[in-house]
């Protein structure tokens, strides 16, 4: 992308106010809940009454919460790699095929997102229920729900990049003996990388806070973090959760910033999706 | 033209996805779909084949399901639009920062806000808006009355906003950074002001993430359950309430399952309405 | 409505073979119809036995709750029956369990509240009877008698409802069921969605106190009128965070977390309400278990009828003990709790079976006059 020195220059000022205000009610509720988790009280106050890492070292020695934080971060991962794989192919059919009905499977494979994560989820775990496929509260069913939730996001991103795709280059690629898969390898995916990692870090943040799929989903003995902090603020709203909160979003910051190493965030935003 | 070749392997290639798309997708919500049409009956849950419309009867008769629909409807619509005005300049300034650590910066901000978990962000906002809450003590400091910003249908609109304003903002910035700055430039050496070259040339070829955003916070915002739940005092009762409800606690599915069909057409005719709008609009593939 | 527990329509086998075989497998008929006569005629001795690496599946809350029962019963009892837990917190349990058919149990054993356990047993046959559990259980015959007196599960576990109240902010205090609709209290009370079990006993006392009887469904919708405005809930520890910041001055509340809040240093009180109602941790048993599972199902129901595992989770969660030899800890006894037939004296179960009778009507309208 080309970023002319002279770009910033066109913000209009009033833009900036707003810009200001967004970022303002995007994070003062977070502000609010890091505070609380450093709280050095005995219960969820704002203002802290004094800091103090109480909390943190309290989520570190709890089974449940720590070995929930773990649990959704494997699911998170096991859910992108599969999302990203299906996602690829699916855009690739539907943006370089000609066959009929391909408007309707986008409708299809988008539809997901439009729908209450809780019907997806007691739909499926009826589903699991009545076909006695073995899926009922095991990982691999929740891992289900969750792709189907998460693989709209690749498939919208991956497809958005390939429709202004210059195919020439993998047709040099060919005509020049290179297999399919090395075609594949060597320039579409370089080409569509950005797409392919804003699609993997969408996938990876909503199912890392995915609820709403999991509430009937969950395994036994293993419970996602979202799950185990609901269950848990039923019945007593402790600080640990706030200090839980912390390490989800600093499990964001850190893959953010791993990412942005491999490869400019102003990249990964170019891969839009429609 | 590629041949059919092509066009098989093609098929091959998404046929593992499709698959799984068919098997847990459709199949169980085609499940849901028979389901919402037998008569309802507690704690029945298998298709019985007793084919009648009674749960839709009872949902377009009774005023509290219908003006859920309707309500559902308007909160979704109302907080996209919300998110589209607040998430926009937002978006610009990302798009337009050129310096990569403070782009970065940035999108960093925006992201780690969509990771706060919604149950404990609530909280947050509860904070914050509370009758108790952090404005409303400030107000009264300053000799105002208390304005009541949460347990209404206001306090639903800024929990969902808060919660969809991530996506808004992904959904554009990469749009806006797609448009070549040299016609905003063109533009303006053509004399037209910062506002009418905005107006004339960056609104219309941000188009395709406006709709984008649009439509993914209006799916986000109107199948949400926790967030009215808890920020709107249980005086904004949605559609996703009463399917809750409906299966969790009276146990009739058949009358939950027909409520969620009616989300998924409302859901599917937004898609279609964006579809229609964005090909008009590209008069292309969308 | 009891008719579920037979199989409707064609089964699911002969779908299969249709071409509409995974439509139909997917809402079928429930599972196998296997013959689980036998399965009903288990006994246990009371002796611990090796169950062979089985595994039983139970249904209790999450977080904390989940922490402190593995360290109380859960691991012992892994190792003393040679078996796994496999426990399952992901609330709302009822849906699973409808979802699953009686016969195909989703939980061989639950630890939740009585109106569910009951709401599930006019589904269908999912439970064993009480009697049917003191049976099998050894523990069973130290409880007081409220612990099976639903006729339904046992009871190990209970604590009285109470109005949480703010004492720097509410005065005078409160002296009557009654004072949750002074005036002066508007939009500073709150109760529960009509889903949790508190607003169902809240409303029902409501009808008793206000009108003839727990019956006056009109005089429980009349008194949810009136104490409009207030703010609604949806569970306990939600409303201990609203009492906290002072969103809610007067909130219906069970005392075992009003105990635990007032320990915390916060300033909170109980009033008792003047009928006694009870909030439970009530045990199920899954009736269609296999023999093995529901063995161990009702060796774990001993487990947590004993007085010393009571002990510790009144200790914990501040639960008052159903058995009789349960020793009180100081944090509660301090606060006036014991242990004696006394303590017993009045507690009132509602009628739950009329609650469910008229849930419907009862839960359109109380949601209309909330959202009004």
């Amino acid at each position: 992308m080309a970023s002319k020195p002279y770009s910033e220059a066109l913000i209009p000022g009033a833009f900036k106010w707003i810009s200001g205000l967004t970022l303002f009610i995007l994070l003062a509720p977070m502000v609010v809940v890091i505070l609380s988790g450093l709280n050095a009280g005995e219960f969820l106050t704002f203002p802290p009454e004094g800091l103090s890492l109480r909390w943190i070292e309290a989520f570190f020695a709890s089974d449940i919460f720590l070995g929930a934080y773990f649990y959704s971060l494997i699911i998170a991962l096991i859910t992108m790699v599969i999302s990203l794989i299906l996602g690829t192919a699916i855009s690739l059919f539907l943006i370089r095929s000609t066959a009929l009905g391909r408007n309707m499977i986008r409708a299809v494979v988008m539809a997901p997102i439009m729908l209450p994560g809780i019907v997806i989820g007691l739909a499926l775990y009826l589903f699991y229920i009545s076909s006695d496929i073995g899926l009922a509260r095991t990982q691999a069913g929740l891992v289900i729900g969750h792709v189907l939730v998460t693989c709209p996001y690749v498939i919208g991103m991956v497809s958005a990049a390939l429709v202004g795709f210059d195919r020439s280059l993998e047709e040099a690629a060919r005509s020049l003996g290179a297999s399919r898969w090395t075609t594949f390898r060597k320039i579409t995916m370089p080409m569509i990388s950005p797409a392919l990692i804003a699609g993997g870090v969408f996938a990876f943040i909503v199912s890392f806070g995915q609820f709403d799929v999991s509430l009937f989903l969950t395994p036994p003995n293993n419970t996602p973090l979202p799950i185990a902090l609901y269950s848990s603020l039923r019945y007593t709203f402790e600080p640990t959760a706030a200090a839980a909160g912390i390490f989800a979003i600093a499990l964001v910051v850190v893959s953010m910033v791993i990412t942005a190493k491999i490869t400019s965030l102003r990249r990964l935003t170019a891969a839009t999706y429609k | 033209m590629q041949g059919t070749e092509e066009s098989k392997r093609l098929w091959l290639l998404a046929m593992p996805g499709l698959t799984f798309f068919l098997v847990f997708f459709l199949v169980p919500l085609g499940a849901l779909f028979l389901i919402s049409f037998d008569k309802s009956s507690t704690g029945i849950v298998d298709i019985r084949w007793m084919f009648d419309f009674s749960n839709y009867e009872r949902f377009f008769t009774r005023s509290i399901y219908y003006e859920a629909a309707l309500r559902s409807v308007g909160l979704a619509a109302l907080v996209a639009v919300i998110a589209l005005l607040l998430g926009y300049p937002l978006a610009y300034v990302i798009a337009k920062t050129t310096d990569p650590a403070r782009n970065t910066f940035l999108m960093i901000l925006v992201l780690s806000a969509m990771q706060l978990d919604m149950v404990i962000r609530l909280f947050g906002l509860m904070v914050l808006l509370g009758d108790n809450g952090l404005i409303n003590q400030v107000l009264q400091s300053a000799g105002w009355d208390r304005v009541p910003l949460m347990y209404n249908f206001f306090g639903v609109v800024v929990g969902l906003v808060q919660f969809a304003l991530p996506f808004m903002i992904l959904s554009l910035v990469g749009v806006i950074q797609g448009i070549n700055p040299s016609l905003e430039e063109a533009a303006r050496s053509l004399g037209a002001s910062r506002w009418r070259a905005f107006w004339k040339v960056t609104v219309p070829m941000s188009m395709p993430g406006i709709l984008a955003g649009l439509l993914l916070v209006f799916a986000l915002a109107i199948s949400s359950y926790v967030v009215p739940t808890l920020m709107g005092g249980w005086k904004v009762i949605v559609l996703p309430i009463h399917i809750f409800q409906q299966i969790s606690e009276l146990a009739k599915w058949q009358f939950g399952a027909s409520v969620a069909v009616i989300m998924f057409l409302i859901s599917i005719t937004a898609m279609l309405v964006y579809q229609r709008t964005s090909n008009r609009l590209a008069g292309g593939r969308v | 409505m009891t008719d579920t527990s037979k199989p409707k329509g064609p089964n699911r086998r002969s779908f299969l073979k249709t071409g509409s075989a995974a439509l139909a497998g997917a809402a079928g008929v429930n599972s196998f119809y296997i013959n689980h006569a036998w399965a009903q005629d288990v006994a246990w001795d009371g002796e611990p036995f090796d169950a062979q690496g089985a595994t039983l599946r139970l249904n209790e809350w999450g977080g904390f709750w989940e922490e402190a029962q593995r360290e109380a019963i859960i691991n012992d009892f892994e190792k003393t029956y040679n078996c796994t837990v496999s426990y399952d917190s992901g609330f709302p349990w009822f849906p699973k369990y409808v979802a699953g058919g009686p016969q195909n149990p989703s939980h061989h054993v639950g630890n939740w509240n009585l109106n569910e356990i009951i709401k599930l047993n006019r589904i269908g046959d999912f439970f064993l009877t009480t009697d049917e559990i003191k049976e099998n259980v050894p523990n069973a015959s130290d409880l007081w008698d409220f612990a099976f007196g639903s006729g339904l599960g046992a009871t190990w576990g209970f604590g009285q409802y109470a109005y949480a109240y703010r004492t720097d902010l509410v005065s005078p205090a409160p002296t009557s069921f009654k004072d949750f609709w002074r005036p002066e209290l508007a939009n500073k009370r709150a109760t529960y969605i009509t889903s949790n079990g508190l607003q169902q006993v809240f409303f029902m006392t409501a009808a008793a106190e206000f009108g003839k009887d727990q019956y006056d469904m009109e005089a429980g919708f009349e008194a949810m009128r009136a104490a409009m405005p207030m703010k609604i809930s949806d569970f306990t520890g939600n409303m201990q965070t609203l009492v906290e910041r002072g969103e809610v001055e007067m909130g219906v509340q069970w005392e075992g977390e009003i105990f635990l809040q007032m320990d915390k240093g916060i300033s909170v009180a109980p009033f008792t309400w003047e009928r006694k109602p009870i909030l439970t941790q009530t045990l199920s048993v899954s009736r269609y278990s296999d023999p093995i599972e529901k063995k161990l199902a009702l060796a774990y129901v001993n487990a947590k009828l004993d007085p010393d595992y009571q002990t510790k989770m009144a200790e914990t969660f501040y639960l008052r003990p159903s058995n009789k030899k349960s020793a009180l800890p100081a944090r509660l006894t301090d606060k006036g709790v014991t242990n004696d037939a006394n303590a017993l004296d009045g507690l009132w179960i509602p009628d739950w079976n009329w609650y469910l009778d008229n849930e419907d009507d009862i839960v359109e309208t109380v949601n209309e006059i909330f959202a009004s």
